[in-house]
């Protein structure tokens, strides 16, 4: 019988002396951790649900059109054609989606730190406010962003793929690039922002989520009822406070195309500017809401 | 050497409540109490020095630093938190590599710190069970952990031994005095109960009302006196009178004689009497002060 050699280990308590990485790495630890918290990664089946369910959402329309997309002939440089989905309608439909996520999604982000009391044990580290506010809003928009821009290319591979002429639609519709990475970083920013700014005021995530969803839905009908009559004489700039079309207003400027119902047409003959500032006041106030809120928490 | 602390005319007003009032203390290595009743200011203090909270007026510095304008000496710092502070559906490992990160370790490095001080504190075999379902000592020792997972030079612990029973509460000093010896981490511990102090700390700073009251080594508050306690097993009345014959002043409640300003004769008086009377000596031993006693004597 052949014996090991033996090997003592020694348990004893040991003084840390490698490397600290100071308030980098403490910003990314905290990103990190929000990545994982939105994505369930690391929790039961029961939190992957969500993300999942989103995934989802985002990706179905994108294929969806794909599919309609192969059944339609001669795409190339058609694809503004009534019939053809494109870039501005796939945005039209995920950013509603990605509200309703948000509402339900971002508020995991802030209320359980709050709720429980964690924020102190964040704040006596190498790390500040401001950092914690921030990372956490980053790991909510790099996710959204993430899917937006991963719809958009399904939906555009598709595109490419079922024309006629892939190269010639590449040429023709070549401008579509910069207008999807731009409206996709607004709608990102928009459902990022606001619903973590209502998180910052409740430390129950169902209150928040049913908030988001009843300012949605109230907002949109504020605006849509008094404009829907005819000779209402009502402002065309009434429609900008319907909440549910902050990204819509954006995403058909960009794309140059007006959606239906009494708020899109309102919009539609309003100066390029109302929706611009629109934009800027739904979300640079909740980022100063925010931004407010954790600068006076008291801990 | 600096203080690891150092409190200079540190007041905290909460509108119009005053929380420290013009305190002014120095903290050094070793284990330093923090006591007084409830709402002494002692909460306000830690919080103070961790920059949590700003003062009113004076200044708070930890490690040299001022604790809300240097972000970087917050790494050599930890921090134990009186209330529960701790998120109920994550393992106490994950929790503490997050909090080892955060503190400015790499992942790798904060891996081996979290199961190393698991293990330390005891909790190594519930290392992957949801914090929710922890003991509340259990909890208590989490926090512990979470505090000197980075290895601070510094910990400060606000009532380590809230809610824990009379053997959770003896299991958490135990951890303290052994974070401060064998871990080499200093410790400014906040508690309302003398015997916690008395039992880990090295030196205590008394607060009360938001006032210093006192601030001192704790054997030299606990030292003895120049009072001699005898308690005798029989034969007390016998004894007391071969005392008073050889003229020791001794008080006589029932129980114990006391001699004030006892001298080095008042031994061989003793001796001589008990030996006269017949009397079996149960104790002879110079009174210690209690810390107690800073309560008793200390100005309202």
């Amino acid at each position: 019988m052949t014996m090991g050699e033996a090997q003592v280990y020694d348990l004893r308590y040991q003084r840390y002396t490698g490397p600290r990485e100071g308030r980098g790495r403490s910003r990314r630890a905290v990103f990190e951790s929000g990545v994982r918290t939105v994505l369930g990664v690391g929790r039961g089946g029961r939190a992957k649900i969500l993300p999942a369910l989103l995934f989802i959402s985002a990706m179905a329309p994108a294929v969806v059109f794909v599919v309609i997309l192969s059944f339609v002939d001669n795409v190339a440089g058609d694809a503004a054609s009534g019939f053809i989905p494109g870039a501005g309608d796939y945005y039209n439909f995920v950013g509603r989606v990605l509200i309703l996520f948000a509402a339900v999604m971002a508020p995991e982000l802030l209320i359980p730190d709050r709720r429980e009391n964690i924020l102190p044990l964040y704040f006596v580290r190498p790390l500040t406010p401001v950092d914690y506010l921030s990372m956490r809003f980053l790991a909510f928009f790099v996710i959204t962003l993430a899917l937006v821009y991963s719809g958009q290319i399904v939906l555009q591979a598709g595109l490419i793929l079922t024309s006629t002429a892939p190269l010639d639609y590449i040429r023709d519709n070549w401008t579509d690039g910069p207008r999807i990475l731009l409206v996709g970083a607004a709608i990102a920013l928009f459902t990022s922002i606001a619903p973590l700014a209502v998180a910052a005021f409740t430390t129950r995530r169902a209150y928040a989520a049913a908030f988001i969803i009843a300012a949605w839905l109230l907002l949109g009908a504020a605006a849509d009822i008094p404009l829907s009559f005819e000779d209402n004489g009502v402002p065309d700039q009434v429609a900008l406070i319907h909440a549910g079309r902050v990204t819509d207003n954006v995403n058909d400027m960009v794309f140059d195309r007006t959606m239906g119902g009494p708020a899109g047409e309102a919009v539609g003959r309003l100066h390029a500017a109302w929706p611009i500032a629109s934009y800027v006041l739904w979300t640079g106030i909740p980022a100063l809401l925010l931004w407010s809120r954790y600068r006076r928490l008291r801990l | 050497m600096p203080p690891l602390l150092e409190a200079r005319n540190l007041t905290k007003h909460y509108g119009a409540a005053v929380a420290l009032d013009n305190v002014t203390f120095d903290v050094d290595e070793g284990v330093t109490g923090l006591l007084g009743p409830n709402g002494a200011g002692k909460s306000t203090a830690m919080k103070l020095f961790l920059g949590l909270i700003r003062p009113t007026s004076g200044a708070a510095s930890i490690l040299g630093e001022e604790p809300y304008r240097s972000i970087d000496v917050r790494s050599r710092i930890g921090y134990m938190p009186e209330n529960e502070s701790l998120p109920k559906n994550v393992t106490a490992s994950e929790f503490l590599m997050h909090m080892a990160q955060v503190s400015g370790l790499p992942p790798a490095q904060a891996r081996v710190r979290a199961a190393d001080v698991l293990r330390h504190v005891g909790l190594h075999e519930e290392r992957y069970r949801p914090m929710g379902e922890y003991s509340t000592g259990m909890k208590q020792r989490v926090k512990l952990a979470q505090a000197i997972v980075h290895d601070p030079v510094l910990a400060l612990l606000d009532e380590p031994t809230a809610g824990l029973d009379p053997d959770g509460r003896q299991e958490m000093l135990r951890l303290i005095r052994r974070t401060a010896g064998a871990f080499g981490v200093s410790v400014m511990l906040s508690t309302h109960l003398m015997g916690d102090i008395e039992r880990v700390a090295d030196a205590v700073i008394v607060l009360e009302s938001g006032v210093l009251s006192h601030q001192d080594a704790v054997a030299k508050l606990t030292e003895e006196t120049e009072t001699l306690l005898v308690e005798v097993a029989d034969r007390r009345e016998e004894f007391a009178a071969a005392l008073a014959v050889r003229g020791a002043q001794a008080r006589d409640d029932g129980q114990t004689f006391t001699l004030e300003n006892a001298r080095e004769e008042d031994y061989d008086r003793i001796r001589d009497a008990a030996v006269e009377s017949g009397a079996r000596i149960r104790r002879l031993s110079p009174e210690r002060r209690e810390l107690t006693d800073i309560f008793r004597s200390a100005p309202k």
